[in-house]
């Protein structure tokens, strides 16, 4: 493919150089499945507004800042003009002034005024504080800001709250250390007038759910103090970022989502790695050939960031950089790693060194997703999709010369998502098709920060809650003994300080600590419930670190899970079952026309089971019930029961996956309400198709595989976000036994008459209570499916791979085409 | 509705974390109109203000019997590097009649908004005994009357005197002011809190400074006038509180209105006490154990008093220390001797520790500091820092057999890289010949032990 080269300046020149290398590699266009050049984009500029202090642009003008670029400009007044402010825009646009601006011109004007900076990490928020104390300093110290998290030490917290006009904290620490002991925030509170919540689209899912939730009780707490504060807020390029803003703030928000700032020529590729082995779908190493074209840009003296998915491969990739660029004599080594775990001041001097630009590479996790400033690369370089679209954006803005041209790739694995995405470039670049869902009124998630509002204040008869029935759940509080009604208002009655319980990064609690036994005792790490039984049952080998462990003892009283250290080579599946029981049926909707749709009702209407479809639907959707008997499917979405169990694990051979040992397991029943998504694959479906029932068996396990990787594409979702089940529709309306995906080969040997089998597959959310991700998934079922079938349809792989229905050795020979087949039925 | 409830009985937010929580039988369930035994304690009286009601108790003890502060106790324990504010808080100090011992009882120890403190119990000297007043909340709903009576009585006497209240009692009481957002916080002219002085003299010999403790092990018990037996386990303080408030029986609560009581007599008594021990009364000290003298030798000289503190110390060292605390106080009272300008006084002690103490990695670098600076004995001084690294290797070496901890690793670093330099130095001024003050040996000191085997 060649390339029109245009080479003015010299680091321009590099650049095409590298991408002439790639493209004379690759001989018949399998590898650079797109190139896409953006051309350079003009500033729009808008002067200061007229009433900005004149001591603040004379501090602005110190540090470059003359004139504004539009999108500053319109934040600005904006804010001036009394509103809550979303303000979308990609990386490096400057938009810490757009809240900078108004915040500190509020402060200069009255120096009561406070304002109260979130970002959802601690190292964002002291990102923030150098350039407020750069800004501080030019304007003579006249304002006090400060960070305030578990780092800030206990002896200055006392001025931080006296002395702190701005101050920078993150959603957890507001949910522990502040809103609980207000009253030693009384300054701050009486004259909250901001508060400013950047990377607003992090607070997504359950996150997002719980910090909904923190708003509400940092207004609630305002108003005590007399102050209606306003929000201003900066997003990332996401689908709906009013809509997701309006939630959290429940309040009015002006969006602006148009961006005057200027951009450099860039170029976008996306690389997939040459395949090894076609029948079976293999590619070569995603991380190597990230290396490889991380190493062309080194080459080239470009500075170049690389990001993988793990911190795994970040070490691995390090490596085999510092191996190809040795350092040299007495010099500090150019090529450094990033991730959580590095000390403060070593992530300070990686970031000054980038800067400067004495480190010439460095290989990063998402820690330096986030508005880190690096200044800018020549290149960035992913090893995997993010996962996001908006992600993937995200980490590519780091790339971007003022002037000459840079270069962002997607090495893409061979998961089945980068495959999508690099074999489908339109999509990618077509629009940001993700959507930031968040649930605040998950009973869970509400009730839990309900406890937290009554401690920080009575709650009163008349307040408002989201739209919580707010008297019945305090009576129930009050029954369960945390609360107390003393005259009108229920008081909190319990010793324990509610905030420290809840976790605003999950939703329950009940976390088992893995502790290491192989020398002294040592804690390695947490993990939730639900994922204890599936990861450290005993006998298992769980990962850690790259380090294999073996769990000798699980002891489910004091929630802790014991390890050793081992080597060996094989690793462990549990054999789970789960139960879908379906509670309350919320909407459901017809699927295609079935052909044979008389045969298909005489045949039901005759048969025993006709009460049952009924049953399931009513009395919920009464009307639609009678037209999904006469289709091929129908699709659902509500309330579930799942049931699920470990009975058993697999011991599992690296590389050759083959069993080599397997156990029982005893332990107990997990339970959980959520909310799920379903389609219902009707009889008529199933029998129209010219397969074995094994092969429609494994075609739907293929199917849900593939549903389940696109449906996290739709809702910007993390892959742990979403469970997937396979149960029968229900021939009485209550139960529905289902298989998981690793139990699926007893199906063959079902006791059931298979005849009646009926299926439906789920997609659940996986958290107590759900957190909002069936319905839109009911709503873009359509999308689903279409994307789902454009994937199968388009891998080159013969009967399935990773990329697609799942690796071929798991599933029945013609699951690939048993699963094209059920899409035909579902999708016109 | 079936489904509700269902939803609401699987909520873990709503699961207790205790054992689900004692209902009240039936039978011990209060009656509305049924007199509280509250109400019938002695001294017990509803007390109405504008803000409503709550229950005060009031009652006066003969003992502890009132104790003449002195005036070295008073600066002792008001010490502040402010001479200003110190001056205005000696000024209210030295007024007995100003001070008010202040103990609550919380619905929780975890601080924060959501904690109450439901019962307050103030003291106050009155014809040679404690008067001590006590109010209570029966209900959340008697909370702001109760603050304005405390804000009046702190207003009489605003020298308060606690156990552990300037970090836990009085913020937490601000906090319930400040609630309110009408009744101001009380100001306070001085804060005395008896913890810390507890702590600093008596830790070493008791382990734990709990009130309970220092009143059996310190205050002598039996001669207080007050026992302990059947009081209320601090730890169900707050269980009893919610039980009651729901209707439950109003015996344990009775008990914490005793317990308060208790503790609030016990404080006064400390103070008296903590009074003997600071001032410098004839006879005192020569009853104490020499921990006790250890500790008021550390409290003495944290607060400057350096030359009582090392008196205290070279008594405590005479009557006999155990092991461990004896090394810790031979360095101490080493060191005061040096800062008093005794330097052989310093080396003789050190010397000391080094002939009887494996570790004495301190004192051999006191000993080269000495030798270099003062006895101007460059060789010495070099056979300490070579003595002082080679201990301090292995007993580094010796510590690493336990687990690797990056403190201690630092401080080992630290220390050895200040060794290293130390021994480099005095090895290129011993070679200096222009240096020639060779005179050996300081009066009274040994060869010391070191060898070529060591390193």
């Amino acid at each position: 493919m060649p390339l029109a080269v245009r080479r003015a300046t010299h680091g321009l020149a590099r650049v095409h150089e590298v991408l002439d290398s790639f493209a004379s590699r690759d001989c018949n266009g399998e590898i650079l499945t797109a190139v896409r050049h953006f051309p350079a984009r003009e500033p729009q500029w808008a002067d200061f507004p007229r009433w900005v202090r004149s001591e603040l642009v004379t501090a602005y003008a110190a540090k470059g800042v003359s004139r504004l670029y539009t999108h500053q400009a319109a934040a600005a007044e904006a804010v001036h003009a009394g509103k809550n402010v979303v303000i979308v825009t990609p990386t490096a646009s400057g938009k810490t002034l757009c809240y900078n601006l108004p915040v500190l011109n509020a402060v200069l004007e009255n120096s009561d005024t406070r304002a109260l900076y979130l970002f959802p990490t601690k190292a964002l928020a002291q990102d923030q504080l150098a350039e407020l104390y750069d800004l501080n300093q030019r304007l003579d110290h006249c304002f006090g800001v400060f960070t305030y998290d578990g780092d800030t030490p206990a002896d200055a917290r006392k001025a931080i709250r006296e002395k702190g006009h701005v101050v920078l904290t993150n959603p957890d620490m507001l949910h522990t250390g502040i809103l609980p002991h207000h009253t030693r925030w009384t300054r701050l509170f009486e004259n909250l007038r901001y508060i400013v919540l950047d990377e607003l689209h992090t607070y997504r899912g359950v996150f997002g759910s719980h910090l909904c939730n923190v708003l509400r009780r940092l207004r609630r707490i305002a108003r005590f103090y007399g102050c209606q504060p306003q929000f201003i807020c900066c997003s990332a390029t996401i689908a709906n970022p009013g809509e997701l803003a309006l939630r959290l703030l429940e309040s009015e928000v002006e969006v602006l989502d148009w961006n005057g700032a200027p951009a450099a020529e860039k170029t976008f590729v996306f690389y997939n790695p040459p395949v090894v082995n076609r029948a079976l779908g293999i590619r070569r190493s995603y991380i190597n050939e990230s290396a490889r074209v991380a190493q062309e840009f080194l080459k080239h003296d470009l500075q170049t960031i690389v990001f993988s998915n793990s911190r795994l491969h970040t070490e691995i990739l390090l490596t085999y950089l510092q191996q190809a660029n040795p350092r040299l004599p007495g010099k500090p080594e150019t090529v450094r790693g990033y991730r959580g775990g590095y000390l403060p001041n070593e992530r300070g001097e990686i970031e000054r060194g980038l800067r400067e630009g004495k480190i010439r590479g460095v290989v990063a996790t998402s820690a330096l997703e986030l508005g880190i400033d690096v200044g800018s690369l020549d290149a960035v370089v992913m090893a995997g999709y993010p996962g996001t679209i908006a992600a993937t954006w995200q980490r590519a803005g780091r790339a971007g010369r003022r002037n000459g041209s840079s270069c962002a790739v997607l090495v893409a694995s061979s998961a089945l998502l980068d495959q999508f995405m690099v074999r489908h470039p339109d999509y990618f670049f077509g629009r940001t098709p993700e959507h930031a869902f968040i649930q605040p009124d998950n009973l869970e998630i509400l009730v839990n920060h309900l406890k937290c509002a009554a401690f920080e204040l009575p709650i009163a008869p008349a307040e408002k809650f989201g739209d919580a029935d707010l008297p019945d759940l305090c009576a129930r509080l009050a029954e369960a003994g945390f609360l107390y009604l003393a005259g009108e208002n229920y008081h909190w009655t319990h010793e324990a300080y509610p905030a420290d319980t809840i976790s605003l990064r999950s939703v329950t609690s009940d976390n088992f600590v893995i502790i290491d036994i192989t020398g002294q005792p040592n804690v390695i790490g947490e993990i939730d419930f639900p994922s204890a039984l599936v990861f450290v049952h005993e006998k298992a080998i769980y990962l850690h670190g790259g380090q294999q462990y073996h769990v000798e003892h699980l002891d489910f009283k004091e929630q802790k899970a014991y390890v050793k250290r081992v080597d060996v080579d094989y690793y462990t599946d549990a054999v789970r079952y789960t139960q879908v029981r379906v509670l309350e049926v919320a909407e459901t909707a017809p699927g295609l026309e079935s052909e044979e749709v008389n045969e298909a009702v005489e045949v039901k209407e005759t048969g025993p089971r006709m009460a049952r479809p009924d049953a399931l639907v009513s009395p919920f959707t009464s009307s639609t019930s009678f037209t999904s008997l006469t289709s091929y499917s129908c699709h659902s979405h509500g309330d579930v029961l799942l049931r699920s169990q470990v009975v058993g694990f697999k011991k599992i051979k690296f590389f050759t996956n083959e069993t080599i040992g397997d156990g029982k397991l005893e332990l107990p029943e997990n339970e959980m309400h959520t909310t799920s998504y379903w389609i219902t694959l009707r009889r008529s479906l199933l029998e129209s198709l010219p397969f074995s029932i094994s092969e429609r068996q494994s075609g739907m396990f293929g199917l849900l595989h593939a549903l389940e990787s696109i449906a996290t594409l739709i809702l910007m979702c993390d892959r742990h976000d979403l469970g997937t089940a396979i149960g029968e529709n229900p021939p009485s309306p209550q139960e529905s036994v289902t298989l998981s995906e690793a139990l699926h080969p007893v199906l063959q040997t079902h006791p059931r008459d298979s005849e009646f089998f009926e299926p439906n597959l789920y997609l659940y959310d996986a958290y107590p209570g759900g957190i909002g991700f069936s319905e839109p998934l009911f709503r873009a079922h359509d999308l689903l499916l279409q994307k789902t079938r454009e994937l199968i349809s388009s891998c080159d792989c013969e009967q399935g791979c990773p990329s697609c229905v799942g690796p071929a050795g798991d599933l029945a020979p013609r699951a690939k085409e048993a699963a094209l087949a059920i899409l035909g039925r579902l999708c016109a | 509705m079936a489904a509700i409830a269902d939803k609401f009985s699987r909520l873990a937010a709503l699961k207790s974390a205790r054992q689900a929580i004692r209902r009240p039988d039936r039978a011990s369930l209060r009656a509305p109109d049924q007199a509280d035994p509250l109400g019938q304690l002695p001294g017990a009286a509803v007390a109405k203000n504008h803000f409503g009601e709550h229950l005060a108790i009031r009652n006066w003890f003969s003992t502890p019997e009132y104790v003449e502060p002195s005036r070295v106790t008073l600066s002792l324990l008001s010490h502040t590097r402010d001479e200003s504010i110190s001056r205005k808080t000696r000024a209210a100090l030295n007024d007995p009649s100003k001070w008010l011992f202040l103990d609550t009882e919380t619905t929780g120890l975890a601080g924060g908004t959501g904690t109450y403190a439901f019962l307050v119990g103030l003291g106050w000297w009155d014809a040679a005994g404690l008067q001590v007043e006590q109010f209570l909340m029966r209900d959340f709903t008697d909370e702001y009357s109760m603050l304005q009576e405390l804000a009046t009585r702190v207003k009489e006497r605003p020298v308060l005197l606690t156990f552990n209240g300037k970090s836990f009692d009085w913020p937490l009481l601000e906090n319930r002011f400040k609630m309110t957002r009408s009744l101001a916080p009380p100001k306070l002219a001085a804060h005395l809190d008896l913890l810390h002085p507890a702590r600093a003299l008596w830790k070493l010999r008791l382990g734990s400074v709990r009130l309970v403790e220092l009143e059996r092990r310190v205050l002598d018990a039996r001669r207080l006038g007050w026992h302990r037996e059947g009081d209320v386990e601090s730890a169900l303080i707050p269980q009893h509180y919610f039980d009651y408030l729901r209707g439950g029986p109003a015996e344990p609560l009775v008990g914490i209105v005793r317990h308060n009581q208790m503790d609030l007599r016990g404080l006064a008594a400390l103070f008296g006490q903590i009074n003997a021990m600071l001032s410098e009364s004839p006879g005192f000290l020569e009853e104490c154990e020499s921990l006790d003298l250890f500790g008021l030798s550390r409290f003495l000289e944290r607060r400057g008093e350096t030359s009582r503190a090392r008196s205290a110390c070279a008594q405590a060292l005479a009557i006999g220390l155990p092991a461990d605390v004896r090394l810790k106080a031979q360095r101490e009272l080493a060191l005061l001797a040096k800062r008093h300008g005794e330097y052989e006084r310093a080396a003789e002690i050190w010397q000391e520790m080094v002939n009887h103490c494996e570790d004495a990695v301190h004192a051999c670098e006191q000993l080269a500091i000495y030798y270099e600076r003062r006895a101007r004995d460059t060789d010495r001084a070099l056979e300490y820092a070579k003595l002082g690294l080679a201990k301090l290797v292995r007993k580094h070496a010796r510590a690493l057999h336990g687990l690797r901890e990056p403190y201690r690793e630092a401080r080992f670093a630290r220390q050895e890289k200040n060794f290293r330099e130390r021994v480099a130095r005095l090895e290129r001024k011993a070679l200096r010949p222009s240096f020639p003050s060779r005179h050996r040996g300081a009066p009274g000191v040994e060869e010391p032990k070191a060898t070529r085997a060591l390193w």
